[in-house]
């Protein structure tokens, strides 16, 4: 017999009973459908304790480094305090101590955490304007590597975040964040691994901070970077990855400009979804992170799987954008 | 005697069925107006319990559970043609695996059951 710590309550369970079904018994509302470990619609955290292996069968190992596990086919045999996967509404006061454009409309924002933030670089959080208004963004930074978050902040036309964080926002000003989130991370652990990352607009942000875990934690397979940009002065850090792809020999990075402009010599490039075939020709052999535009993510989502790659070996986050 | 879902290779079979049976849908005309435009996540989550449940494996799906949620594509125009497309697509892919034909024939039975739920008949 053991018990769970579940919304700071300790339920006991049974011999051999679910996390699930204690809940459910408890008349908490969890969701949930199969209840055999398959649909993951009852997916939660684990914050302390030892999670069974067999709570994490078949979720992917980004899901799995961070606690998550299916309710349903936990049945715990040592205490464990859970929370409800979305349960994110802690947040925490961080001072902005860099705030310089990095093109005509993509922002680098700087912060100090003034507690422990803990994340993974590739990994989102949620700034806060007011207590109902949040818009979430990439860390561009790795913790490992960097003193301060780095976020790239797009301005949004009539965005009511990304203005006020372009136009009113100052060096010195605190601001509220969330801890981080997302699975689109650098498992360690299988360093020959060809990785294929592509990215639109500051889709690059997540994507950069991927590359420089991966290089800092020993990743020898090749590393191919693509962002995909509108016009040629969006390609914002085009000379900080040119200069890194110089000094790393495994780190390839490309650009792909959509639309050809007068005054650059720079020509239209091939499709994106062409271009990552062209890179990955064995896509079986290969780990892709997609990050930024929601229609281009799931469009590269889809041509990677159906050439052969595992959908267990695509990271993706499609950015949804809103006003 | 071992159970059908023992025999096929348990949850490791689904997890090899899957990608293989999900693209072959992708694939095929006949039946991937339903599939696409859906989160592809979403969708091998799905298809994973599909598969468990067809292999005979453990599941919780009742036949409410398969009228519910296959309501809104019966309303698109779901019919007998497109299950039997997909009975068809589960046993090239089990084929592909090497499961052998009675196997792949019981699998049929299990998915055909379902059949009358799936079209809410």
């Amino acid at each position: 017999m053991t018990h769970i710590i579940f919304d700071d309550k300790q339920i006991e369970l049974e011999e051999g009973q679910s996390v699930l079904s204690v809940l459910l018994d408890n008349n908490y509302d969890i969701p949930n459908s199969c209840q055999a470990g398959v649909c993951q619609s009852c997916m939660m955290q684990a914050v302390e304790g030892e999670i069974p292996a067999a709570a994490q069968a078949g979720l992917k190992d980004t899901l799995r480094a961070q606690g998550y596990f299916l309710a349903c086919s936990c049945q715990p045999t040592s205490p464990l305090r859970v929370m409800a996967a979305n349960d994110m509404d802690l947040q925490s006061p961080a001072t902005v101590v860099g705030h310089t454009l990095l093109s005509d409309d993509v922002l680098r924002l700087r912060l100090k955490p003034q507690s422990d933030f803990v994340y993974r670089a590739g990994q989102f959080t949620n700034i806060w304007k007011t207590a109902k208004l949040a818009r979430s963004y990439s860390l561009a930074s790795v913790a490992q590597l960097d003193d301060v978050l780095e976020l790239h902040i797009r301005r949004i036309p009539n965005g009511e975040l990304s203005s006020w964080l372009h136009d009113e926002i100052k060096t010195g000003d605190e601001l509220k964040i969330q801890p981080a989130s997302g699975d689109c991370f650098y498992v360690p652990g299988e360093v020959e691994q060809k990785l294929l990352l592509a990215g639109t607009g500051t889709g690059l942000a997540p994507l950069t901070g991927i590359v420089r875990d991966a290089i800092a934690q020993g990743h020898k397979g090749e590393i191919h970077l693509i962002h995909g940009v509108r016009r040629h002065q969006d390609l914002y850090l085009h000379q900080t990855l040119l200069d890194m792809a110089e000094k790393y020999s495994q780190l390839r990075y490309y650009s792909n400009v959509l639309e050809a402009d007068n005054d650059s010599q720079q020509k239209t490039n091939r499709p994106l979804e062409q271009q990552i075939l062209d890179i990955a020709v064995e896509p079986a052999q290969w780990k892709a992170y997609l990050c930024g535009d929601a229609a281009i993510v799931n469009t590269l989502k889809k041509t990677l799987f159906m050439s052969g790659m595992a959908m267990g070996s695509i990271y993706s986050d499609p950015f949804l954008i809103s006003a | 005697m071992s159970s059908l879902y023992e025999r096929i290779g348990g949850e490791a079979a689904v997890e090899a069925a899957v990608d293989i049976f999900y693209r072959k849908v992708l694939t095929d005309d006949r039946v991937n107006d339903y599939f696409d435009g859906v989160d592809m996540e979403q969708q091998i989550n799905k298809q994973k319990g599909f598969l468990t449940m067809v292999f005979g494996g453990p599941n919780n799906y009742t036949g409410k559970d398969m009228r519910e949620g296959h309501k809104h594509l019966v309303a698109r125009g779901l019919n007998d043609s497109h299950v039997d497309a997909i009975v068809e697509l589960l046993g090239a892919t089990l084929q592909e695996l090497g499961v052998a034909a009675e196997d792949i024939q019981e699998v049929a039975n299990i998915a055909n059951s379902v059949r009358d739920d799936v079209l809410n008949k």
